[in-house]
């Protein structure tokens, strides 16, 4: 192809222009759920999806996605069919009130337990609990972790369908601070430019 | 980066008259309050669609936006532009992923909304439709194409939809490395030498009317908009946005010494509205319509990228996985 | 005093890098999926960034400034290795050769936290955490690809069969290998090579690929002491076209 690109010149003749093979709209990649852990001690909490073949390479595509700026320590992956989710409430009404009481007895599995406190804002994690299903993680959840507080909207997840970042794979962001030329504190033009303009006024006096 | 003049459909409001009267006056209540409509909420038909639509352009407006910078990420002067370019292309990328994500919270697939940009279904941003002769008018695009996203972009992540103003909270933080290294490559090339002044000067010429249409049709010829404006999916006008910009960053234009191309551009003190030749429409809308210097080539680039990616992406297909709608 | 073994190294160390990280970059915009665009791309910047970090240690050794040594030396002045200036073709030869070279890479710099030059074995720490990424990213596309479809399978084995040669030319000797062993500074190219194999062999164990008999392969050398293929100059010239309208300007 003729371009100013010459990454464009260099790319091979495929297909024939402007005709695409359309994609089944649901014959596609699944849809994953990141989860960021922006500090050591502070929760984690939502930041988006990738669309991904399975649950590892979701968390391969994850971190750079979604931590390529910005502080962060860890972060998980799971698939969006493995989260719970309850109804979604306003006002003074907390989803933990519109739930049905679980009779599921006592389990032990684990879930992972997020909160909207907030409309417009993330989920962030609550905490975990031990319980036999998703439905009685929240009935539990209602006791253990919400105390009383005015929750939009809950999630839950068994804890064992994550995929955890690696106590060794921690490494993956320590240069990340270092990384300045993603940073718009290392394009400070002040100097240069004030520089510029005292010499055009000496130049016109 | 994204600009405003959404193409926004004819509106026909008489389908709003068919939505259930007391969901409808809840929605736009929780609107008025200024709390954000989650993908769970009920919410009108007309809203799904336009939301849909909007966010969907910008997106697209993102991928296809990532190639006329692109055109120098191989060609960047030194180690500090080379790596900045580098990154600034990829969070293009990064942005269309995002908004791209949002948008399917709205219940259409991703892959649906790259099929029609590609068949040409569906539009995006007009200024990437023109072609960056030099490293200047990269630097053009890096500095003041974004600064235009920007001031777009701020104003719609005040917006009611919940995934999308998140998703550009997160879009603007990282916005502001592509401005200020933008504004850092002109103020180099305008404190360099005569050449370097020289193609910053010929870019500024060849982007300026681009640049003036990138916030869409003015607002006397733009079609009406205002139950949009209503529900917070629109959240200026066209010439308000434009006006912003110039406000913004004509001073700061003429401050490294560079002159626009427009002999009426000047503020009016009294109004603090700025007086500008009326950009011409008309090819505005010829090229939204494909007929600009690199619409063709820009959705062949995409479509060639889809058609190499094929393999892989059938390869891991698998009936385990199911493609489902994201949660927020 | 001049330390010709040491700087040696670091000009290898340091044009492989770059050439593969400048590469690399062209797949972005371009890339198979949107997520796996992103991170090819972050990879990229991550190895250009090491090029840097490491020209930066030449300049300290009284080198010229890392932006002269990149963007003005000719293809017979570099010492990269010739499979990294091989255009990037498909995206299974990319990823091949993301496998085959950053798996070479992650055990370099493991082996150089240990050099008795302190400031490469401060830089290598840094480029070791970032590699881990690199190889755990290769490793989960060469797995599942490498086990997929007929269709996957044979186009990674064929980029295999193809990039084998020139991988091996990666670990061409240095004329001064047995003074930086002797230093201690780097524990030379055929130690790396051996753990390189294991390790390779190992990985390609787990999928439907094989390994190439590599005991019969001639390995292709020869950019180490700056005798390329036909693909380098042209990307030197390419990544240097704004910076050589004037060399003297700031950019």
């Amino acid at each position: 192809m003729n371009s100013l690109d010459p990454r464009v010149v260099r790319l091979p003749k495929v297909g024939e222009e402007g005709k695409i093979f359309p994609k089944a709209p649901l014959d596609q990649f699944g849809t994953f759920e990141v989860f960021v852990q922006p500090k050591e001690g502070k929760p984690f909490q939502h930041e988006g999806i990738v669309h991904a073949p399975n649950l590892e390479l979701a968390y391969v595509l994850a971190k750079e996605t979604f931590t390529r700026r910005f502080v962060c320590v860890s972060i998980y992956v799971v698939d969006t069919r493995d989260v719970f989710v309850s109804p979604m409430t306003d006002g003074n009404l907390s989803a933990y009130e519109v739930l049905d009481e679980a009779k599921d007895g006592v389990g032990s599995k684990n879930f992972e337990i997020y909160h909207l406190v907030k409309r417009g804002k993330q989920h962030v994690h609550a905490g975990s609990v031990t319980a036999a299903s998703h439905a009685g993680a929240m009935s539990k959840a209602k006791f253990e972790l919400a105390q009383g507080k005015v929750v939009y909207n809950i999630w839950a997840i068994e804890t064992s369908s994550i995929r955890f970042t690696m106590p060794e794979d921690r490494e993956f962001w320590l240069t990340l601070p270092e990384k300045k030329f993603r940073d718009a504190a290392d394009y400070k033009g002040g100097d240069k430019l004030t520089k510029f303009l005292e010499k055009n006024q000496t130049m016109k006096n | 980066m994204y600009g405003g003049g959404n193409t926004f459909e004819g509106i026909k409001t008489d389908s709003i008259a068919q939505e259930d009267p007391t969901k409808l006056a809840e929605f736009e209540a929780r609107i008025e309050r200024g709390e954000k409509i989650e993908p769970t909420d009920w919410m009108p038909q007309l809203y799904r669609k336009q939301l849909i639509r909007m966010i969907e352009q910008h997106a697209h407006s993102e991928i296809i936006g990532a190639l006329p910078e692109g055109t120098w990420i191989t060609r960047a002067p030194g180690f500090k532009r080379k790596m900045a370019l580098m990154a600034k292309v990829q969070d293009e990328v990064g942005h269309a992923q995002l908004l791209y994500s949002a948008a399917e919270t709205l219940g259409k697939p991703r892959e649906q909304m790259i099929d029609d940009l590609i068949t040409g279904k569906s539009k995006y941003s007009n200024i990437f439709n023109y072609p960056t002769f030099t490293w200047a008018d990269c630097c053009f695009i890096s500095w003041l194409v974004d600064a235009g996203a920007i001031v777009n972009q701020l104003a719609n992540a005040k917006g009611s939809y919940g995934p999308y103003c998140r998703a550009l909270d997160r879009i603007c933080a990282e916005e502001s490395f592509h401005l200020k290294y933008g504004h850092h490559c002109v103020i180099y090339l305008a404190s360099g030498t005569q050449k370097q002044r020289q193609m910053f000067q010929e870019a500024l010429n060849r982007w300026w009317p681009p640049m003036m249409h990138f916030f869409g049709p003015s607002d006397k010829i733009s079609v009406h908009t205002e139950v949009l404006m209503k529900w917070k999916v629109k959240m200026g006008t066209n010439d308000d946005m434009r006006n912003q910009f110039l406000d913004m960053y004509v001073p700061k234009i003429w401050e490294l010494g560079f002159s626009i191309p427009d002999p009426n551009l000047k503020k009016n003190e009294e109004t603090g509205r700025w007086n500008y030749t009326e950009p011409d429409w008309e090819e505005f809308k010829r090229v939204i319509n494909g007929d600009g210097p690199c619409n063709k080539e820009r959705l062949e680039v995409r479509r060639i990228a889809e058609e190499r990616g094929k393999w892989v992406r059938e390869a891991l297909k698998t009936p385990k996985t199911k493609y489902v709608m994201p949660l927020a | 005093m001049e330390n010709l073994p040491l700087k040696e190294l670091l000009y290898k160390m340091a044009d492989d890098q770059l050439i593969l990280g400048h590469r690399n970059s062209e797949w972005t915009g371009f890339g198979p999926l949107l997520e796996e665009d992103i991170a090819f791309s972050s990879m990229a910047q991550d190895k250009v960034g090491h090029s840097l970090a490491l020209y930066t240690l030449l300049h300290q050794l009284g080198e010229n400034d890392p932006d002269t040594v990149a963007f003005t030396r000719n293809a017979p002045q570099f010492h990269n290795c010739v499979f990294v200036e091989l255009p990037n073709q498909e995206y299974d030869f990319s990823l091949i050769r993301h496998f085959l070279y950053d798996s070479a890479e992650a055990l370099r710099f493991e082996m150089l936290t240990a050099s008795s030059y302190e400031p490469l074995a401060q830089v290598a720490k840094k480029i070791r955490a970032e590699l881990r990424y690199h190889t755990l990213h290769a490793k989960t596309w060469i797995n599942q690809l490498g086990s997929a479809t007929e269709e996957s399978v044979s186009r990674l084995q064929k980029s295999l069969d193809y990039a084998f040669p020139y991988a091996l030319g990666i670990f061409e000797q240095s004329p001064y290998e047995s003074d930086l062993i002797a230093q201690r500074i780097f524990a030379g190219e055929s130690v790396l090579k051996e753990q390189w194999l294991a390790k390779v062999e190992e990985m390609l164990a787990k999928t439907s690929l094989h390994m190439p008999d590599w005991k019969v392969i001639q390995p292709i050398t020869g950019g180490r002491i700056g005798k390329h293929s036909e693909h380098l100059q042209p990307l030197l010239d390419e990544m240097s076209e704004v910076f050589r309208i004037d060399p003297t300007a700031e950019w």
